[in-house]
């Protein structure tokens, strides 16, 4: 493989991954999550364990309560 | 020794900190403290502290109000939504927060209470949006649950604008997100390109190099920089040429000639160019509409203050009605602690009312028969009944925030020099190429030259200097600004600051500390009286007795604090006590004075009189001084009475003052100046000031002022030292003297090279080093803005 053909690869790969990230970026930027920036700065402080459980332990008790008000 | 809360972060003397038998480490400053501390440990919530930090925190909120407020038809009818699961929803502002720790305090808490399904607060903003259950939990459950951990909380009204105002700031964020990702990584390519450029590269890898640049541009160009296509189109049916048009127009048929080149022309592409210019006046623009938000986000605030609900007689009995449903006439009992919600006159009793949110000044204003009330001043003592003279709609509240909307949407565009600049370069410059082209044409009829020559011109001339001229100049005044604690919403308000003529200031606050200090005493008083007098003064919280007490503190040594009894607030007039037997009493002397008075009597004998004054602030005297040797007119408007506001403007050398001036009439002051062709800054500190500043020109806020006066505001002074005008004045001049010189050597530039490209010298290489620079010129003429020590100058 040539360089020039090296640098087309990269180029692609590049872009590929590039445009990918920036996809995911505009989904949470669509669906509200950099609203608050100050909150997003701060987000990584609350990401130990404790607090993934919490935010499972959140998502059981909204799913019991919507399941209880339809039935 | 100072020790810290261990539950605010505050720091007190010890001997005046709570402390614990069990634990000697722990330390409170308050009983609220030490609760919140207990309840966060009981409930496992303790982590807070090591969230929190080493923040602070404000002592917690003592709310001792009824909350069942929450609970009733009308506050379910104004506030509450049902989601389609058909559980409830309200959205709410938190009052308290300090930072990241909080918010995750309030969610924490509220997440593990039952019945809430959902409660996510916003850090920004400190709103919170609350999901919840009305089969199991009450929303004034939830509402005492807040203020249990020291916060409080209140409702707001989610209107349509706002959410499409975070609509469009989440549009713009996108926007300008995606122009500086693709603007960094052309960047990145550049290097490789223009090394490339003066060293040698083949042919092959420019073409790739191309192409990256062009999968970057494309975005940028057509997402990013859609915005200035929208404003140059509506500029173009309104029949003007804005700076919209200038970017639009440049960076496209910049973009055209990049992809000629791409396509096998023959040339230098410039996507780089095409990239730089949209990223840097989108990053301006989307300030601007962060700015507005806030704005909005502060305006809920103030709606806030409209009470909910009233309590009218009619035909003897009382009844809870909704504001709208009051009518002139009807008769409105107010208690203590609660908000007048139309405004009227009063017909039995007498009580003070705080009108600080109308007036601005702290001190509250004796309320008897006959006295006018107003929307949204707080009772603070005796129940009274008055007459409604205006129905809710045409309220002195409401009227506010209505006026205030209205500022908000109708802020008058200020036209910077550089808009009105670009218009005639725009057509200039356009006109030029269209004329190389048909001049080209005709003269050896070949097309495509005529054309790459015509583009050529554009190219050369459009994009980079004139549009760096004046952001790169703006963006080192703003950050040296910032550094001397002067924020500057927006950049163009600098060239606005250096074409003043007039200032109006706001009285309290603004000229004046805030804060009542004695300024003459006669006192006869043994150690004991002195003693009994300190006590008393300790006992209240009103302004005048926290000056006494203060004043004696600074006078007298080994002051001791009495156990009084039987304190009472006598309805505007002052406190009355017991002790040993003696009758007390401390407050207003009622003879007339042109100051404010406090008069202190044991057993009705006067022991102590002590006359107070609002202090002026050391810089104001030098500060009007240098305004005044710079030919700028100064105005005191304030809402206090003409013959204190008089005695201020004499002692700081202004002329001209208005006082007794409500905020509508303040306002009315700022547009009537305006119509006279004054450029105008309102200085000032509080609610009442927030219309006025609105109308001004330029606003200029207090840092420790109200957070309406903050948010409409264009410049705000941190350190809340007035100096910051004249500093403000004297940056903006010598920032708008070196945009001006930037706007000099990009024409000379475009003198110089605009008829090299029109007679078609223009090769790759001129083209690559002339634009960088022109740039470069710019920019570095720039950086000698701040190159002045401020204190040196002074």
């Amino acid at each position: 493989m040539d360089n020039s053909a090296v640098l087309w690869l990269e180029l692609a790969v590049g872009v590929v991954v590039s445009f990918t990230l920036l996809g995911i970026f505009i989904w949470a930027v669509k669906s509200g999550q950099f609203d608050d920036s100050k909150k997003a700065m701060d987000g990584l402080l609350f990401d130990s364990p404790e607090d993934l459980q919490a935010a499972y332990d959140k998502e059981q008790k909204i799913k019991k309560l919507k399941q209880k008000k339809t039935q | 020794m100072q020790v810290s809360c261990s539950h605010c972060g505050l720091e007190f003397d010890e001997s005046v900190m709570i402390t614990e038998p069990d634990n000697e480490e722990l330390y409170f400053c308050c009983n609220g403290c030490q609760g919140v501390y207990h309840l966060l440990k009981d409930d496992g919530l303790d982590s807070f502290y090591e969230k929190k930090g080493n923040n602070t925190l404000s002592q917690p909120l003592a709310i001792d109000k009824d909350s069942s407020n929450f609970d009733k038809e009308s506050f379910f009818q104004r506030y509450v939504k049902t989601t389609h699961e058909g559980f409830n929803r309200v959205d709410l502002i938190i009052e308290g927060i300090h930072c990241a720790a909080c918010i995750w305090l309030n969610e924490k808490v509220l997440d593990q209470t039952d019945g809430i399904v959902e409660a996510s607060i916003n850090f920004t903003n400190n709103k919170a949006k609350v999901v919840w259950d009305n089969d199991i939990i009450k929303l004034s459950q939830i509402i005492d649950k807040i203020r249990s951990i020291g916060y409080n909380a209140y409702p707001y009204d989610k209107t349509e604008n706002e959410i499409k105002a975070t609509k469009n700031q989440r549009d713009y964020f996108l926007r300008m997100s995606i122009a500086i990702f693709s603007s960094m990584n052309i960047m990145m390519i550049d290097i490789a390109k223009y090394t490339g450029f003066f060293t040698g590269m083949k042919q092959n890898t420019v073409e790739l190099i191309h192409i990256a640049e062009f999968i970057f541009s494309t975005p940028v160009l057509l997402y990013s920089g859609w915005i200035f296509f929208r404003g140059a189109y509506f500029g173009l049916k309104n029949k003007i040429i804005n700076m919209d048009f200038l970017v639009s127009s440049g960076a496209t048929l910049t973009y055209i000639y990049s992809l000629y080149v791409l396509f096998g022309g023959v040339g230098h592409s410039y996507f780089d160019s095409v990239t730089m210019i949209i990223t840097f006046v989108l990053v301006g623009k989307f300030l601007e509409v962060k700015g507005k938000k806030n704005a909005m986000d502060t305006m809920d605030t103030i709606k806030a203050n409209i009470p909910l609900e009233a309590t009218i007689i009619k035909d003897g009995v009382k009844k809870v009605v909704l504001l709208d449903e009051i009518e002139v006439g009807d008769i409105i009992e107010v208690r203590a602690g609660e908000k007048a919600s139309v405004d009227g006159e009063v017909i039995s009793g007498s009580a003070s009312f705080d009108e600080s949110s109308l007036t601005g000044e702290s001190i509250p204003v004796y309320k008897t028969i006959g006295s006018k009330i107003y929307s949204g001043t707080i009772n603070t003592d005796q129940v009274i009944r008055y007459k409604a003279l205006k129905d809710y709609a045409n309220s002195t509240l409401n009227n506010i925030v209505e006026l205030l909307e209205e500022s908000l949407n109708s802020k008058p565009k200020i036209e910077d020099t550089t808009n009105e600049l670009s218009k005639y370069f725009s057509i200039t410059i356009l006109s030029l190429a269209l004329a190389s082209f048909i001049g080209w044409y005709f003269y050896n009829g070949n097309f495509e030259n005529a054309l790459i020559i015509a583009i050529s011109v554009i190219v050369i001339a459009c994009p980079c200097a004139l549009a760096l001229a004046t952001p790169i100049a703006s963006l080192v005044g703003v950050s040296w600004l910032s550094k001397e604690g002067l924020l500057f919403k927006e950049a163009k308000f600098i060239e606005t600051f250096a074409k003043i003529t007039t200032v109006v200031f706001d009285k309290t606050g603004t000229i004046t500390q805030g804060k009542l200090k004695v300024i003459n005493s006669s006192l006869d008083l043994n150690d004991d009286q002195l003693n009994i007098l300190y006590s008393l003064t300790s006992s209240s919280t009103h302004p005048v007795s926290v000056s006494v007490k203060d004043y004696l503190e600074q006078n007298y040594k080994n002051l001791k604090e009495l156990e009084l009894q039987n304190i009472k607030q006598i309805s505007a007039k002052g406190l009355e006590a017991q002790y040993n037997n003696q009758n007390i009493f401390g407050g207003r002397d009622d003879e007339q004075s042109d100051y404010t008075t406090f008069i202190f009597k044991i057993d009705d004998k006067l022991l102590a009189k002590f006359e107070l004054e609002d202090s002026i602030k050391d810089e104001a005297y030098k500060v009007i001084e240098e305004l005044k040797q710079q030919n700028i007119k100064t105005i005191i408007c304030s809402g206090d009475n003409t013959n204190v506001v008089k005695n201020i403007a004499n002692q700081i050398g202004i002329e001209q003052y208005y006082g007794n001036m409500s905020p509508k009439d303040k306002a009315d002051f700022i547009s009537k100046l305006k119509n006279d062709k004054q450029t105008v800054i309102m200085v000032g500190d509080g609610i009442n000031d927030s219309l006025a500043l609105s109308r001004a020109d330029i606003s200029i806020a207090m840092g420790n002022g109200a957070d309406v006066a903050i948010a409409i505001s264009d410049i705000v002074i941190l350190n809340d030292k007035l100096n910051g005008i004249t500093k403000s004045l004297y940056i903006s001049k010598r920032t708008f003297g070196f945009i001006k010189q930037n706007l000099t050597i990009s024409l000379i530039y475009n003198l110089i090279t605009i008829p090299i490209a029109l007679l078609g010298y223009v090769i790759p290489l001129v083209a690559a080093l002339s634009m960088s620079l022109s740039s470069l010129l710019v920019v570095g003429n720039s950086m000698r803005i701040n190159n002045h020590k401020f204190d040196k100058e002074k």
